[in-house]
């Protein structure tokens, strides 16, 4: 299927075991990493954008990191003017050759996240477009995976 | 590099997607909810928590060096943050209300002392390597600096480095890499990301802020840096390059300059202070290495004592891609080997043996053709369209003459002045008084503590009166601070004579940590003159100089040590030997402009265009008429401009305007008290994720906490300029 299949992903963070104040204080502070993937299955991943929100719960975006695969290992750019209302749009490319792309999941980005509160983060993931070589969409899965800090 | 940025669909359409999205929310929830587990909640305040507190290492100045390579940072508490999956609870440093760090955290604290035996020591300090890349394309640069922090100690260490960038740079990207990982920083609100940077700090999370204290001035904090591990930072910066007689001219600051704070409540406040005051200077302190906050500012910078080296070093390349044939290049500044890639562009490097960042590296180049026309740049996105337009003056202005003139010269007689710097303004001011002409009048005034003159009045250029004002140029010391204020005030504030246009010329290396009272004194008496600033010395305040003479509707001119005041001062009395076009108006033509900055048009002189930015709507052919008055006659300057097609482009264009219309509000704020300033600033920085007084990057690794407390905080101490004396200019106590 040349179309593309975006996906949309409704997430929710770790939530504290017992209720915390609602003012965040630093004690409640704490920072998460999200991993995105992108499974393209058999074809090549040569480009795609998505855009990860936080939808609602006190949680900020404080770092975009690079993915996985040297194709993608760049910290993807992101779009500044969303990214105040914990918007991550981000897009990245790569010319490289077939055999140097990555095909199955791949993690492309990783969002690192301040978490504040008593509130549960939500998150939305749309994957707005993902495309091989020659520029043609590919029927793509997107995910997202909290990663455990060490 | 930009990306143009399509908006992402509001949903997806169809039931495929339907049930793709429904099999992905099972997966991602079934994957949370194993991340949900692995969280407890909190547990009460471990002791070991508040050991840490009270285990705070002391490093007074009499901690003993260390021969081994990786020096001692005794009193820190290995392994005593709990492990991943417990709910962490941290006792921090206090934090002042206002979100400022405690003073045991402000740049400068916490130094690492290492008492030397030796003369020539090589000090072990937390910032290994600055590398500079840099891309010319016409008259806009593109540099990228990545700055290479490692720990040489034996625990961890945050580190602090307080660095120069050009005043007009537009920092857009801001990138941390971690081995090989590399984590985008983030635009926030400069209060906002303090608070974040902390607490990331305080969890033992590796993290680095980037704020600015200046517009050319900027603090790197890089946090929770592991023994032996090498943290990177890597900024991107737009900004345009300078162009006078012939000559482009590219930057790079190695070196803050040690400043003078001037005694008095308001003095020294940056623009951020002054709208978030803090119980500390806002100017910018010049300390002795390990001795944190003995000038009481909230920036401080820790100088290198005579004798004492850094391991820090700079590679630098510059690849100039002029359009047209380059002439000439020189480097007065540095050794550089260059390569000749096409007529038109060549690559610039500079050379392994002059590496040490003690002074601005400064390039200039010519380029082919009798006369370089003005030039209109654009670029559109998603926004709209973004110009910058380089105005040359019109070649009748050549041939008028001048009218006669009152020059006053002002001398920064400070003790940062001392030795090379003040001969080379010497220089060029008596080069100045032997090209006066009869119906011209002049004064000297020298400034340090205090001002004073040659004389009550100016003086008639007769061949006495000028042996008179050498003989008390050449009796000129250098001692002292640097009360700018005062030398303005003389400068300014006797009666203009209206028979005389009046130039007052400020020759000084602009190390005062005041710049807004300056600018805002200037503006306030600035009546009739015109201020042309000269900087002296190899790492001149740039932003002072500039905006000293872009408010005072004249010119800057650069006199470095390897450079000849002589021939600085010609070219100075060649462009004041026509009329300045003044009156400038801009008709467009076919394109709709708006939002164009400097929002003040400045007058041009002969061999000195300017640069305008604006956002403007159509396109196709158009014709652009400035129109002015030069020696009460009509001139004008005619451009035909092609914007569509093969029309002049750069992608850089948004980031420079918006920073162009940063510096416009701030300058507006250094003399017209408005409050809406700051939020303007603000959501202007943040629209197009460029550094600002009120903004600032910061990134965060949340995948990992590092073992132990916070870290020491050990700023990055900094040779003094070349040519600038250590005694005379750093505060230390013995």
């Amino acid at each position: 299927m040349k179309s593309l299949a975006a996906g949309l992903v409704l997430c929710l963070f770790a939530v504290l075991s017992r209720p915390l104040p609602a003012q965040p204080t630093d004690q409640s502070v704490r920072f998460r990493a999200v991993d995105i993937f992108i499974d393209s299955h058999e074809t090549p991943l040569a480009a795609y954008q998505l855009e990860f929100s936080v939808t609602s719960g006190n949680a900020k975006v404080v770092g975009v990191e690079g993915g996985e695969p040297p194709a993608f290992k760049e910290a993807p750019f992101y779009d500044p003017k969303a990214i105040q209302q914990q918007r991550v749009i981000i897009a990245a490319f790569n010319t490289a050759a077939v055999e140097k792309l990555p095909t199955g999941k791949t993690r492309v980005a990783t969002i690192h996240l301040q978490v504040a509160g008593d509130g549960t983060p939500q998150c939305i993931l749309k994957l707005t477009t993902a495309a091989s070589t020659n520029g043609a969409r590919i029927s793509t899965q997107a995910t997202v995976e909290e990663r455990k800090t060490k | 590099m930009n990306y143009r940025f399509a908006r992402a669909p509001n949903g997806v359409q169809g039931n495929a997607f339907r049930r793709s999205l429904a099999i992905l929310l099972f997966a991602a929830l079934c994957g949370f909810v194993g991340c949900m587990k692995a969280v407890k909640g909190p547990s009460p305040i471990p002791m070991r928590s508040a050991a840490m507190q009270g285990a705070e290492p002391n490093f007074g100045r009499d901690v003993a060096t260390e021969s081994a390579s990786r020096r001692s940072l005794t009193g820190l508490l290995p392994g005593s943050l709990p492990s991943a999956d417990e709910e962490l609870w941290v006792i921090t440093r206090s934090i002042s209300d206002n979100g400022q760090r405690a003073p045991e955290d402000t740049p400068g604290s916490g130094a690492l002392m290492t008492r030397l035996p030796s003369e020539e020591k090589e000090v072990p300090l937390p910032l290994k390597h600055t590398d500079v890349k840099a891309s010319i394309n016409g008259y806009i640069g593109a540099v990228e600096v990545t700055q290479q922090f490692h720990n040489p100690y034996d625990s961890k260490i945050e580190a602090l480095y307080v660095f120069p960038l050009p005043h007009n740079a537009a920092v857009n990207e801001f990138v941390m890499k971690i081995g090989e990982r590399r984590i985008r920083g983030i635009i926030r609100e400069r209060q906002e990301a303090e608070r974040i940077y902390q607490q990331a700090k305080s969890q033992g999370h590796v993290a680095s802020l980037l704020t600015e204290e200046r517009p050319n001035i900027f603090t790197q904090s890089v946090a929770n840096i592991e023994p032996g591990k090498q943290i990177d930072v890597k900024i991107k910066y737009f900004h345009t390059l300078a162009y006078a007689d012939g000559w482009y001219e590219f930057v790079f600051p190695m070196v803050v300059g040690p400043r003078f704070n001037p005694p008095g409540p308001a003095s020294g406040r940056s623009l951020d202070d002054r709208f978030h005051p803090s119980a500390k200077g806002g100017g910018v302190g010049a300390v002795a290495r390990g001795q944190h906050g003995i000038s009481g500012q909230k920036t401080e910078v820790q100088y290198l004592r005579p004798g004492e080296r850094s391991g820090h070093d700079v590679s630098l390349t510059v690849d100039v891609n002029a359009s047209v044939a380059i002439e000439e290049l020189v480097c007065r500044t540095h050794n550089v080997s260059r390569e000749a890639v096409s007529p038109e562009r060549l690559v610039v490097a500079l050379n392994s043996a002059d590496r040490i960042p003690n002074k601005d590296f400064v390039l200039r180049y010519r380029v082919a053709g009798e006369r370089i026309k003005s030039s209109l740049l654009t670029y559109r996105d998603e926004r709209g369209g973004y110009f910058t337009l380089m105005l040359y003056p019109p070649r009748e202005m050549t041939e008028l003459g001048r009218q006669a003139l009152e020059l006053v010269f002002v001398l920064d007689c400070s003790g940062s002045m001392s030795g090379r710097p003040l001969a080379q303004a010497k220089a060029a001011v008596e080069r100045a008084l032997h090209r006066l002409q009869p119906l011209d009048t002049f004064q000297l005034i020298r400034f340090s503590n205090d001002a004073s003159a040659l004389g009550p009045r100016p003086l008639l250029a007769t061949p006495e009166n000028v042996r008179v004002g050498l003989a008390y140029l050449r009796s000129l010391n250098s001692e002292g601070g640097t009360m700018m204020i005062e030398g303005i005030k003389a400068a300014l504030d006797f009666p203009h004579d209206p028979q005389r246009l009046r130039f007052v010329c400020f020759l000084t290396d602009g190390y005062i940590g005041s710049e807004a009272e300056i600018l805002g004194e200037v503006y306030k008496r600035l009546g009739p003159s015109r201020v042309f600033s000269f900087g002296v010395g190899s790492s001149v305040n740039r932003y002072l100089l500039d905006h000293l003479a872009k408010l005072g509707s004249g010119a800057v001119a650069y006199l470095g040590l390897e450079d000849d005041g002589a021939n600085v001062m010609d070219d100075f009395f060649e462009r004041i030997s026509h009329p300045a076009m003044t009156d400038l108006r801009i008709e467009w033509g076919g394109l709709h402009v708006t939002e164009m900055f400097p929002s003040r048009l400045p007058d041009l002189f002969v061999g000195r265009p300017v640069i305008l930015t604006g956002r403007f709507e159509g396109g196709g052919k158009t014709n652009i008429r400035v129109l002015g008055n030069a020696a009460d006659r009509p001139v004008e300057v005619r451009i035909q401009a092609e914007l569509e097609g093969a029309a002049a482009s750069h992608n850089g264009l948004p980031s420079v305007w918006a920073r162009m219309k940063i510096a416009d509000l701030a300058d507006r704020a250094t003399y017209e008290p408005n409050a809406d300033l700051p939020a303007n600033i603000r959501q202007l920085a943040l629209e197009y994720g460029l550094m600002s007084s009120f903004t600032a990057f910061v990134a965060v690794d949340s995948t990992r906490r590092t073992e132990g407390s916070g870290g020491t905080t050990v700023p990055v101490a900094v040779p003094v300029p070349e040519g600038v004396k250590y005694h005379t200019t750093i505060q230390e106590e013995k």
